[in-house]
């Protein structure tokens, strides 16, 4: 499992996240909720080592967590993909060393998320967002990892599509079974789909709890504030 | 700021402390014996083995490099650049010499760049596209392609031969310095005149342009208060530039019109295996190129106070 | 790209083809024939020991052209190694490698290039060894910047997820960013190096003769200047039109990959 404890990173004199402890068992889901500047992104590097924290631990069942061949969903989809090589190749790069490929995984998992061979053998630009969306998941999964984190994996994407990819994600996992950890500030989609929620803000963890006991009552002002916008913007009931 | 400034100059030092290093591995790490090249310059003739170690004792290069190399910067910190090695006479006072033909030649050829890239730049940019613009362009492109001991000789072979106009060789006369210095100018100029024509147009793109000409400011007062510091930036940046092909274009030309100078000096030396000469004239090129670098640094930041640590 | 791919294929014709369908033996010396001018037997006229000018200059583009090409392939490799390593090397790599790119760019090309090829002695392995040492900077400055700019993409950060090796991540994912820039890098410094081989056998301290290089050919000719003039234009020409034409398609593939990158 996924243990992060009491991680601070610091850039500069600034603090971006600061004694964040954090914990994700195989086959569940968390979802961390804050706004842009919150620390979201620095969590995800510390978590995938690009960056290394100032303090605290970050390890998967006691080891670096790169060590389980973790996989990230960007937000922006195409941009997981080099422009100058098919998608296919990109595809396969978690693969690439396995012999031979896994290449009845991989036809499992186009079936399921709906994706023909002829879009693999295109280039980046040569598809939607939604597909590329879909691609980026086939890639993130190709490899079975234990861990997938999800860095606002559906921002870049029109309503319908979020709905689709959304779904597609829940039963990609309960399919496969690997722990997610989605990073986003569409606190409608972390309710509907996490485990857990962890809301975080400049750096800190204000609360951590599950879902329903959070759009009942959030623990702090901050939470509140958040819980009502979202009710304001309708986000329950579009997720639901 | 002044942070940034101060991190400039402690850069420039330590580029300074590199290029001592590399000019004198470089001549440490030359072939052959330099003892004995230096014995055999001195004396001209089959010199016994025991008049080489003296010379090798003499000259400092008994000790290893770290020793010899000591031996050379601690004078050099207060400005002494040693004795030529095969006339024992003070390197600087020949140097200053040489320097005092080179940096008249130098500030003629910029002088004449300057002259002929400007007001080509300033015509081929008031209509981009246009005949003059091509023709400037064109101009430039040739001028890059042809390489300035070529030219030299054409100049000579034009104004000294067949003309009769202007003398040729070696530096008796205030006459001589122009052909050696037309020769120069006109590399200069090719090179400038891409920049600052491509600096006025950038400048000219800029976005705010348009709404000074809609709030009715004239387009002299626009050129003047806003086209001009804009085309200045990639000037100055390439000042420095410039400089790097001022001092290898004025080796080239004092050789071919056979004036003395640096170029000459540095041609000489390397001939008689003269090597705190070499050295000197080596140290002095990369020191005025990094000074006049850190000045264009500096001054770039004082225009334009954005640029940071862009590129540390 | 096209034009660039075309005027290597030119260069190579040129120094590969040129020396077959040269006329005469480039060192075959008929001394009652020196210094004549161009004609029906020697085209481009005879130079002091009576060799075929025409011939010489064919022939010498073997040397001119292909050491060019050499020194700045040379160039490219190590000043792409070197900006790579700094971008990715982490901190004291890239402070080292930009601090020697800077030292190294403190001397200017030629004076550096006539003490390194003046001190080993003159002949053609010193001449490509200093003007590969003096020509590698700015490779190494743009690969860096291109490096950096690449390290923060998102389909690096995947490929260091999916475990590539570095090597293989710089051959698929770094070198096709690379290319085109260097490639034009690669053409400026390929005219320069024409003009640096030139200038040094010009010096004298390039390659030697009897061999046929153009700017040794020119330090010949200079010494009958004023009786052949024509002599001496020969070789100063075939300079010109090489790094003239060089740094038109240089310029072309420049602009094509601007309007690529930024088609307003």
């Amino acid at each position: 499992m996924l243990r992060v404890e009491s991680v601070s990173v610091r850039r500069g004199r600034t603090m971006t996240l600061e004694d964040v402890s954090l914990s994700l068992e195989p086959g569940r889901t968390l979802a961390v909720v804050g706004e842009s500047g919150a620390g979201k992104s620095t969590l995800i590097a510390a978590v995938l080592g690009f960056l290394r924290p100032w303090r605290g631990e970050i390890s998967w069942a006691g080891a670096p967590v790169r060590d389980c061949a973790p996989s990230l969903v960007m937000q922006e989809p195409r941009a997981a993909f080099n422009p100058t090589l098919t998608l296919r190749r990109s595809v396969m790069e978690p693969v690439a060393a396995r012999r031979p490929p896994p290449l009845d995984r991989m036809e499992r998992l186009c079936r399921g998320l709906e994706l023909t061979h002829d879009l693999l053998d295109r280039r980046p630009l040569e598809v939607s967002i939604g597909q590329a969306q879909r691609l980026g998941l086939l890639r993130a999964l190709i490899a079975a990892p234990p861990l997938v984190l999800f860095d606002e994996p559906l921002s870049a994407l029109d309503a319908f599509t979020q709905k689709r990819t959304a779904r597609l994600i829940a039963d990609l996992q309960a399919e496969e079974g690997f722990a997610a950890l989605i990073v986003t500030h569409d606190l409608g989609y972390a309710c509907a789909y996490a485990d857990d929620i962890a809301v975080l803000r400049s750096g800190r963890i204000e609360e951590l709890t599950r879902p329903k006991d959070f759009i009942a009552s959030p623990r702090t002002a901050y939470g509140r504030k958040l819980r009502d916008a979202a009710v304001a913007l309708g986000a329950f009931e579009r997720a639901a | 700021m002044t942070r940034g400034i101060l991190g400039l100059v402690l850069r420039a030092c330590v580029v300074l402390t590199g290029v001592a290093l590399a000019t004198f591995a470089l001549l440490w790490n030359a072939p052959g014996d330099p003892a004995l090249a230096i014995a055999l310059a001195r004396y001209d003739t089959v010199v016994p083995a025991d008049v080489i170690d003296r010379v090798r004792v003499e000259a400092g290069l008994d000790g290893g490099f770290w020793a010899a190399f000591k031996g050379w910067v601690g004078p050099l910190m207060a400005g002494d650049l040693g004795r030529s090695s095969v006339t024992g006479r003070a390197v600087w006072p020949e140097l200053a010499a040489a320097g005092s033909y080179t940096v008249p030649l130098a500030v003629a050829g910029l002088g004449i760049g300057l002259a002929i890239s400007v007001p080509l730049a300033v015509i081929a940019t008031r209509a981009p596209g246009g005949w003059t613009d091509r023709f400037a362009v064109a101009l430039a492109s040739l001028g890059a392609a042809v390489p300035a001991y070529w030219l030299g000789l054409l100049l000579i072979l034009l104004f000294a031969v067949h003309l009769g106009w202007l003398p040729a060789m070696g530096a008796r006369t205030r006459a001589h310095v122009i052909l050696p210095a037309l020769t120069l100018g006109l590399g200069v100029a090719a090179s400038l005149t891409r920049i600052i024509r491509s600096g006025i147009l950038e400048a000219r793109g800029q976005q705010f342009l348009p709404a000074l000409r809609r709030r009715g400011v004239s387009d002299r007062a626009i050129g003047r208060d806003h086209v001009v510091p804009h085309a200045a930036i990639p000037v100055v940046t390439v000042f420095g530039l410039e400089l790097a092909f001022l001092l290898e274009g004025t080796v080239m030309v004092e050789v071919i019109f056979g004036r003395p100078g640096l170029g000459s000096f540095l041609v000489a030396a390397i001939a008689a295996r003269d090597f705190p000469k070499v050295q000197a004239v080596v140290l002095l090129t990369a020191l005025v190129f990094v000074v006049v670098n850190l000045l264009v640094d500096v001054v770039y930041r004082l225009i334009d106070p954005r640029i940071g640590e862009r590129d540390a | 790209m096209r034009s660039v791919i075309a005027l290597f294929g030119a260069f190579v014709l040129v120094a590969v083809f040129g020396p077959l369908v040269a006329p005469h033996d480039p060192s075959a010396i008929n001394v009652p024939n020196r210094l004549s001018s161009p004609g029906a037997e020697w085209f481009l006229g005879t130079d002091a020991l009576g060799r075929d000018i025409l011939s010489r200059l064919l022939h010498g583009a073997r040397w001119s052209l292909g050491l060019a090409f050499l020194v700045s392939v040379i160039g490219l490799l190590i000043g792409t190694l070197a900006g790579l390593a700094a971008a990715l090397g982490g901190r004291l790599a890239d402070w080292l490698v930009m601090r020697t790119t800077d030292t190294f760019l403190a001397f200017p090309d030629l004076v550096a290039a006539v003490v390194i090829a003046g001190l080993l002695g003159a002949g053609t392995g010193s001449l490509v060894l200093a003007l590969s040492v003096t020509g590698w900077m700015r490779y190494a400055r743009v690969a860096r910047g291109i490096g950096l700019s690449l390290a923060t993409r998102g389909y690096v950060l995947q490929a260091k997820l999916a475990g590539m090796s570095p090597l293989a991540i710089a051959r698929w994912h770094y070198l096709p960013s690379l290319l085109p820039s260097l490639t034009v890098v690669w053409t400026g410094m390929f005219a320069r190096a024409i003009l640096g081989i030139s200038a040094l056998g010009f010096l004298g301290f390039g390659v030697q003769p009897p061999l046929p290089e153009w700017g040794t050919m020119l330090l010949d000719a200079r010494i009958h200047m004023l009786s052949t003039p024509l002599q001496m234009i020969w070789p100063g020409l075939a300079v010109v039109v090489c790094v003239l034409v060089i740094n038109l398609a240089g310029d072309a593939l420049r602009d094509a990959l601007a309007e690529r990158d930024d088609p307003a």
